[in-house]
């Protein structure tokens, strides 16, 4: 075939779109070792599906000036071409790479600001904090999530305050639920209160964040709030306050979780089983030894695993 | 038709997951190596994972489990069989792995600190690691093998390794499938890469290619390894799967789990009790089907709106997306009913059991250049993650292998024998096609080697597999595409005769369905508490061997070793 | 001869109108893992040669135009 004939650089600057597009697409499997200067000038392709072939196949070449160059084209005004530069600068890695996106993360519009706010996250660079802090009070909830997400990954104690005010007020759950997730990174008993007031949330995604989030933080202290958390009205919720109560080796949680051994939903069963198989108190033999009877033989096979956990930790 | 001469330090064979991993891995240990990746399919989507992958099922991460629990686990879960050393690399090795890929960009789930949002999955450690968007895979792999100017050759079948005066490593041979071009291929190193042995049996809805693993897997690495003098271990514990009726993709107790989903009989009720894939899961799962109480179903209809919806998007997007088609068609709705479920065909997967060309801690097989990694290798529930670790051991230690080695003569003789065998089925105009030929492998590894296992049923299977053997010099094939079939034709008789040798030969049971052997139903440690290896003997035929399992490096617990054997007697004392 | 030509109905169909091959795209037939795929030399277009399908579906979610949909083979449906 005769167009299969010509070489891919011949291809890459055919007065046909389609033919360049394809040329693009072809690219990263061809034996061009170098695509990167190949695949730059077609950023600035007049045709819109072009650049967006050639966004994507500029993932993954974290060079200073790929990212340069496609940073600005978070502007392009195509939407499917800023929806693929969003996610392909979501997949950088580099600390180094975040200075092209700062100016993104303020002004422009929503869309920009959230997508740049996202490429930034896994950076973790102190220039984004500022934005990000900014951003917690943007009009558009999908910016007010992102912005919670880089605080999650920057870890900085002085964002604890200001993440639990977003966890306790936010009017969109989702943003909510994030801000429970990203104080995730500190175990000072200053996150307590915000933790064990999302116990309380109106949506019980938000409770089941909270009620994880605080097994990952092994924060002892939750204990009476994660044993209030087994009576929640959802029983994914009380799932993960026993898991995290077993983490939490909470042997004042026998009682809640011996009575949740008896549960109706199985999987809250097993999970209990679990927990009272890491707490590993002698005082769980016998609630475990009626659930070798259990109707669900997952619930009668952990619940013989933590009876043997309970035999080993006596030794 | 033409020959083509091609010289190389390392070629890698098999382009799926361990393959590119090794190649860029030596590579990177040596960039002066001239490394050539090699694959019968195209390298951008071939393997196992050419769709991706929806999670990790063993990761080891610090925190969530140690490498010496998920030893523990792995020499439980295979009936002690196992060499430590070798698992234990994997298992040290996962993490940095984990972290390795996170870097290339494969996107595996975080906490919105962005720490892994590791599950836990009814293990004593928690091992299940999501990978939201793992459809990217093989994009990331390839990005990778370019970075590290890794060659690649794409559509040309490796058939055989070559060897050299001392039985090492000297060349690959195989034929381009589109232009039938022969390759031979000097080379001072060779990992096998070719996954499963997954075309062995017949697939329940009866087409060829519906089989469970990619059908480009049907053991020609097992084969290749074998004619090469290799050793192959403990073939005899299959690889069978739990699958969606007719459709044979994995149900997926691993991802439906989590959210409340499970196995169950006719009557709605849960009856498996070891619920990760094992042989005594699958005992389960056949005694349930075989025992009145069937058919088997995947029961998710109890579940949530929100959460059917997190499963499909999960289930319908990785690694077998068309699984929603087929649902669609059959009028199959998670909310409303219960998923009809099978048994799969037999295959060799040590990804999932623990079969395969035989290699140590290194990747080495016992012949010298010559290493395996992934699927096909012996290493046992090695998953994605294991042969993307052993590719790296392998592609490392080929890569120091062959610095100190020179390359070595072929055997003339063999090369030429091997041609006239690659080139023969087109020579003839007229015969039996590639078709019929593995149409009827199958169907008598369906009929004779599918367990039980019964002594009178191997014996005809192997007279019968002689019978196809002879009439294999008739076998013709049209055009390059067909002689890929005919080729691999040989392959499946090669496995075929080499699941049934080796289960005749352990004669006891255990590791579950995988190897119930009727006539000797019971386990007995006495005897069989060791490794088998199946080899060519000097007479040209395959020989059998015990060999000793290893010293372990983590001592199991007596106690422990009695928790899991209450495991799996506590269901047969409660029929009693 | 002893050989017979039985034809059957195959899971993958390409819409010509939209398939580009004539512009020098092989995406489809370069992704198939087991090669079953092929451009017809006289309309230039992709169609399925050989019906060994594993419906992996690579032929389908890589084509650039949209022109390529995968049906369940029949035996298994």
């Amino acid at each position: 075939m005769e167009l299969q004939t010509l070489s891919i650089a011949d291809r890459l600057a055919s007065p046909d779109a389609e033919v360049r597009r394809l040329a693009v697409i072809d690219l990263p499997y061809s034996d061009e070792d170098d695509i990167v200067p190949l695949l730059l000038p077609r950023l600035q392709d007049s045709d819109a599906t072009v650049r967006t072939e050639a966004v994507r196949a500029l993932e993954g070449y974290e060079d200073a000036e790929v990212v340069e160059a496609l940073a600005p084209m978070l502007l392009d005004p195509d939407a499917e071409v800023r929806t693929a530069v969003g996610l392909v600068l979501s997949e950088l890695k580099e600390s180094a790479s975040a200075a092209p996106l700062i100016p993104f993360l303020s002004g422009h519009s929503a869309e920009v600001r959230m997508l740049a706010l996202r490429a930034v996250r896994a950076l973790r660079v102190d220039a984004a904090f500022a934005p990000a802090m900014d951003a917690l009070k943007d009009a558009d909830a999908g910016v007010r999530r992102e912005a919670v997400g880089v605080l999650g990954y920057l870890r900085r104690a002085e964002a604890i305050g200001a993440l639990a005010e977003i966890a306790a007020r936010d009017p969109d759950h989702e943003v909510r639920r994030i801000a429970i997730g990203a104080i995730g990174y500190s175990s000072e008993v200053s996150v307590l209160p915000a933790l064990t007031r999302a116990l309380s949330d109106v949506s019980w995604m938000v409770r089941d964040e909270a009620a994880q989030t605080l097994g990952k933080l092994r924060l002892g202290l939750a204990i009476p709030e994660l044993m209030r958390a087994m009576q929640d009205d959802y029983w994914q919720v009380r799932v993960k306050a026993a898991r995290s109560l077993g983490l939490l080796k909470a042997t004042a949680a026998l009682p809640s979780l011996m009575e949740a051994l008896a549960h109706p939903i199985g999987n809250l069963r097993k999970e209990a089983a679990i927990a009272l198989g890491e707490i590993a108190d002698p005082r769980a033999i016998p609630a475990l030894e009626k659930a070798l009877d259990d109707a669900d033989p997952d619930v009668r096979k952990l619940s013989r695993l933590a009876l043997t956990a309970i035999s080993l930790a006596q030794k | 038709m033409k020959r083509i001469d091609l010289e190389f330090d390392l070629v890698v064979i098999g382009g799926g997951t361990g393959g590119p991993m090794a190649a860029v891995k030596a590579k990177e240990k040596n960039p002066k190596l001239r490394v050539l990746l090699i694959d019968k399919a195209n390298v951008k989507r071939s393997g196992a994972i050419s769709m991706g992958m929806d999670g990790l099922n063993n990761a080891v991460i610090p925190g969530h489990a140690t490498p010496e629990q998920y030893v523990k686990e792995i020499t439980i879960a295979n009936d002690g069989i196992v060499d430590q050393e070798a698992v234990m690399a994997y298992a040290a090795n996962s993490f940095d792995m984990i972290n390795e890929l996170d870097r290339w960009g494969v996107k595996f789930e975080k906490d919105e600190t962005g720490d892994y949002a590791v599950r836990k999955v009814h293990h004593l450690g928690s091992y299940v690691l999501p990978m939201p968007e793992g459809h990217h895979m093989k994009k990331i792999l390839y990005r990778q093998l370019k970075k590290a100017r890794v060659e690649v050759t794409n559509r040309v079948v490796v058939t055989r390794v070559l060897t050299g005066a001392n039985g090492e490593v000297a060349a690959v041979m195989g034929f381009d499938c589109r232009t039938a071009d022969i390759y031979v291929i000097r080379t001072r190193a060779a990992v096998i890469s070719t996954g499963a042995a997954g075309r062995i049996g017949l697939p329940a809805s009866g087409y060829l290619m519906g089989t469970y693993e990619n059908p480009t897997n049907c053991g020609d690495g097992h084969a290749m390894a074998y004619h090469a003098g290799a050793s192959l271990a403990n073939l005899e514990c299959f690889q069978i799967n739990p699958l969606i009726k007719d459709y044979n993709g994995p149900a997926c107790a691993y991802v439906t789990g989590p959210f409340g989903g499970f196995t169950a009989n006719s009557k709605g009720e849960r009856f498996i009790e070891c619920d990760y894939w094992s042989g005594q899961m699958m005992m389960e799962f056949h005694n349930e089907l075989e025992g009145g109480n069937g058919p088997v179903f995947l029961k998710l209809d109890h579940l949530a709106e929100e959460t059917i919806q997190e499963i499909e998007t999960i289930l319908h997007t990785n690694e077998r997306p068309s699984r929603g088609r087929f649902h669609e068609k059959r009028g199959n709705d998670y909310r409303s009913q219960m998923v009809e479920m099978h048994i799969s065909e037999i295959g060799f997967c040590s990804g999932h059991s623990a079969s395969g060309i035989h290699i140590n801690a290194r990747g080495e097989t016992s012949v010298p250049g010559l290493y395996a990694a992934g699927d096909c290798a012996s290493v046992p529930h090695n998953y994605m993650l294991g042969a993307f670790v052993y590719g790296r051991i392998c592609g490392e230690n080929a890569a120091e292998y062959c610095a100190e080695r020179p390359l070595v003569d072929y055997d003339a003789g063999a090369a030429a024998a091997e041609e006239a065998r690659i080139l023969a089925p087109l020579g003839r105009t007229d015969g039996l096609t590639p078709f019929q030929i593995e149409y009827k492998t199958r169907r008598l590894v369906n009929d004779y080697l599918q367990p039980p296992k019964i002594t009178r049923k191997y014996e005809i299977a192997l007279r019968r597999f002689d019978e196809i053997r002879e009439d294999t010099a008739c076998m013709m094939a049209g055009n390059p595409h067909e002689l890929m079939r005919a080729m691999e034709a040989h392959s499946i008789i090669d496995c075929a005769e080499m699941a049934a040798r080796a289960s005749l030969f352990r004669t006891e049971s255990r590791w579950g369905l995988y190897h119930y052997y009727v006539d000797h139903p019971e386990r007995d440690d006495d005897n069989w508490f060791c490794h088998t290896l199946l080899s060519k003997g000097a007479d040209g035929r395959m020989t059998l061997a015990k060999k000793a399992i290893e010293p372990y490096v983590v001592p199991i617990d007596e106690e422990e070793r009695t928790a899991y054997q209450r495991l799996r007697v506590a269901r047969s004392a409660e029929a009693a | 001869m002893t050989l017979a030509a039985t034809p059957t109905q195959v899971p993958v169909q390409v819409d010509n109108d939209k398939c580009i091959a004539e512009k020098g795209c092989t995406v489809c037939v370069d992704v198939c893992p087991l090669d079953v795929l092929a451009i017809d030399m006289l309309t230039r277009k992709a169609f399925m040669k050989f019906d060994e399908c594993w419906y992996c579906l690579p032929c389908e979610t890589d084509c650039p135009t949209g022109a390529v949909s995968v049906s369940i083979p029949y035996l298994l449906r």
